[in-house]
């Protein structure tokens, strides 16, 4: 099957700095993959070529085929509100009424429903709101456009708890309904693994991770203990993050472990704790990246 | 709809800046020249111009400006193509700058029937640009309404585009484009010949000169934006 | 919400199978959709789909074309005999390795259970009241 977002070999240069450096990515039709790394990793960058909003340096985009860069035909199909997005002197209404006229699947009663679920006043001007507040708008236009290829940057960034939770669900809400290809940056990794088909780590400008979240899911885990035991239980497998001293040692294992290994981590007293998607990109990134990837996905 | 009017459609949701904030501007300032005359000068015959529309003018320009650094970003955000986003701007524009010269060319029409407010004024009328028949006055503004937009328009996607230093790099080219040309008439002797060019031209043919100025404005915006981001 | 360790998939299609195995879901009757299970549980409708097709994978669930997917018969006996068999692996055998570490006979372990079987309410044998 053609991939929907079909990125090769992408590479963004602004001077000397390399935002993104030969990045390689499918994201196919209907699917949620989020995409994560730190700040200014390159997932915004990722996202604004694919959009159309910033042009490459070098290296292809093709959404549907075809190019998106100028293309009205298709960038029809695609909505983008980003981070930080900037307004005209509008309204909240305003900015809904305009958005309206764009995407053909535009439905006015979800919008409305959503701007209620997030309390968002139509009548306030949009540089009044908070930084929670211009968010939801983002995610209110975001989903009434309900635009086959829909670009969410940072979209629960400023938005407290409930809000978020009351996002993610609506977010499933909608893609159950009528499934589009999202891709969603984050850093609250750990709150939207479930959401997640796939995971894409950005670091530095490339990608270090492309998996199916179900596949990573407890292939890595922290194994803490006496050092001896650690030692024993730890010799020939895949394994990184160290910590030790006298009496205690941690080091996290990659590789899934079975009921046998659970078995033999209890008879020698070590403690289990498998880690996070979180956890689990934040060490992807931290270390060297390439060897993690293939050895424990594969 | 069709996508050019939906644009236009955007800059209207809030015209603040397209259209109110050049006509309050006007306003004010007719208000203040009414009190100035009124209070200072006594009655007088001869027709005392004033540069008050000028303001109108310029806070139009302005509108330019603020169409690129406001409103670009979420209309590419919404899917717009920067073609369709400049072309759509400078049809809102132009609409509007056909409507306003027709309130000008009425006003001065007015001005001409008041004789001046009744004050010896004359805000709506111009040596030599801004006098004679409506359809001329309609003309003459339109096209300069038209290039200030547009000259704005480009300003705005230089400085987009190129930062503070290429707007600098901009403004300094447009002064050493016009010193250069200076400097070759002056050395050519020529400048009795410009001076006869423009003498013999008349309010028509200086539109036109001015239309092509909107024109070289706008193959030069369009080429701007072209490699915009946002 | 769900554990880190099992894929998520399987997490949901045991979810199921205990609505199955506890009777809430009898055969014949409706499996719950792709799209409700991803709402409920919030996960991933492709992530739930997974789960289902696991289901029927498994014998659990059966697909009728063009209406959907219902409990198929006998469902709930077999997933009651494979918890037997999971029962017993995951519980009995850790349950009589460290008997024998303790020294225990198969009598005194058979006295135990007697002992905090009574305590929780087991019947004796199949069909009687408590021990």
């Amino acid at each position: 099957m053609t991939a929907a977002i079909s990125v090769s070999g992408l590479t963004r240069r602004y001077g000397r700095q390399l935002a993104l450096n030969g990045v390689t990515v499918d994201f196919e039709g209907a699917s949620i993959t989020g995409l994560l790394g730190r700040n200014g990793a390159g997932k915004t960058t990722l996202m604004r070529i694919i959009a159309g909003h910033e042009l490459a340096s070098a290296g292809s985009v093709r959404v549907f085929g075809a190019e998106p860069l100028e293309n009205s035909a298709l960038l029809r199909r695609m909505v983008f509100i980003r981070e930080n997005q900037i307004y005209p002197e509008f309204k909240v209404r305003h900015a809904i009424r305009t958005a309206s006229w764009f995407y053909p699947n535009w439905c006015g009663e979800l919008a409305e429903t959503l701007l209620e679920e997030f309390d968002l006043p139509t009548d306030r001007a949009i540089k009044k709101l908070s930084h929670g507040m211009r968010s939801a708008l983002g995610i209110v236009i975001s989903l009434a456009a309900r635009a086959e290829v829909t670009l969410l940057d940072e979209p629960n960034s400023g938005l407290d708890a409930v809000a978020r939770r009351r996002f993610y669900d609506l977010l499933l809400r909608e893609y159950a309904e009528y499934p589009r290809t999202v891709l969603l940056s984050t850093h609250l990794v750990d709150e939207v693994a479930d959401l997640l088909e796939r995971v894409v780590v950005i670091d530095h400008g490339c990608v270090v991770l492309d998996a199916c979240s179900d596949d990573l899911r407890g292939t890595a885990t922290r194994v803490s203990g006496r050092p001896l035991d650690v030692e024993e239980f730890v010799a020939g497998r895949l394994s990184w993050g160290r910590a030790t001293s006298r009496s205690h040692e941690s080091v996290v294992v990659g590789g899934v472990l079975d009921d046998a290994d659970r078995l033999w981590a209890r008879e020698l007293h070590l403690d289990l704790r498998t880690l996070s998607l979180q956890e689990m990109m934040v060490h992807v990134v931290d270390q060297t990246t390439e060897d993690y990837a293939r050895e424990t996905v594969a | 709809m069709s996508t050019l009017v939906k644009v236009v459609r955007y800059h209207l949701v809030k015209p603040d800046n397209l259209v109110f904030v050049p006509w309050a501007v006007l306003v004010v300032g007719f208000a203040v020249n009414v009190m100035v005359v009124a209070t200072t000068f006594g009655g007088q015959s001869t027709i005392r111009y004033m540069g008050t529309l000028a303001a109108l003018y310029l806070t139009f320009s302005v509108g330019g400006v603020t169409s690129i650094t406001r409103a670009l970003p979420l209309g590419l955000g919404l899917g717009l193509s920067r073609r369709s986003f400049y072309l759509g701007t400078v049809l809102t524009a132009v609409s509007l700058a056909v409507v306003y010269g027709l309130i000008l060319a009425l006003l001065q029409a007015i001005e001409r029937w008041t004789h001046g407010w009744g004050l010896s004024m004359g805000v709506f009328r111009a040596p030599f640009i801004l006098e004679g028949p409506w359809y001329l006055t309609w003309l003459m503004s339109f096209v300069l309404l038209t290039l200030l937009f547009v000259w704005g328009v480009w300003s705005g996607l230089v400085y987009r585009r190129w930062n503070l230093i290429g707007l600098w790099a901009f403004m300094a080219a447009q002064v050493i484009v016009g010193v250069v040309a200076a400097l070759v008439v002056t050395w050519m002797g020529a400048w009795h010949h410009v001076g006869h060019f423009f003498v013999t031209l008349s309010a028509p043919g200086i539109a036109g000169v001015v239309a092509l100025f909107a024109m070289l404005f706008l193959a030069g915006g369009f080429a701007t934006i072209r490699r915009v981001a946002v | 919400m769900l554990d880190e360790a099992t894929p998520l998939f399987m997490q949901i299609a045991e979810r199921v199978s205990v609505e199955i195995a506890d009777g809430l879901r009898t055969e014949g009757q409706r499996a719950p959709s792709s799209n409700e299970l991803a709402i409920r549980y919030r996960v991933n409708p492709a992530t739930a789909a997974k789960g289902l097709n696991l289901l029927i994978d498994q014998g659990l669930l059966e697909k009728r074309r063009g209406i959907g997917m219902f409990v198929a018969a006998g469902a709930r006996e077999r997933l009651l005999v494979a918890g037997r068999l999971r029962f017993g692996r995951k519980y009995v055998e850790p349950m009589v390795t460290e008997a024998g570490r303790l020294g225990m006979s198969t009598d005194e372990l058979v006295a135990l259970i007697l002992e905090f079987g009574g305590a929780v309410g087991l019947p004796a044998s199949k069909g009687s009241v408590t021990a």
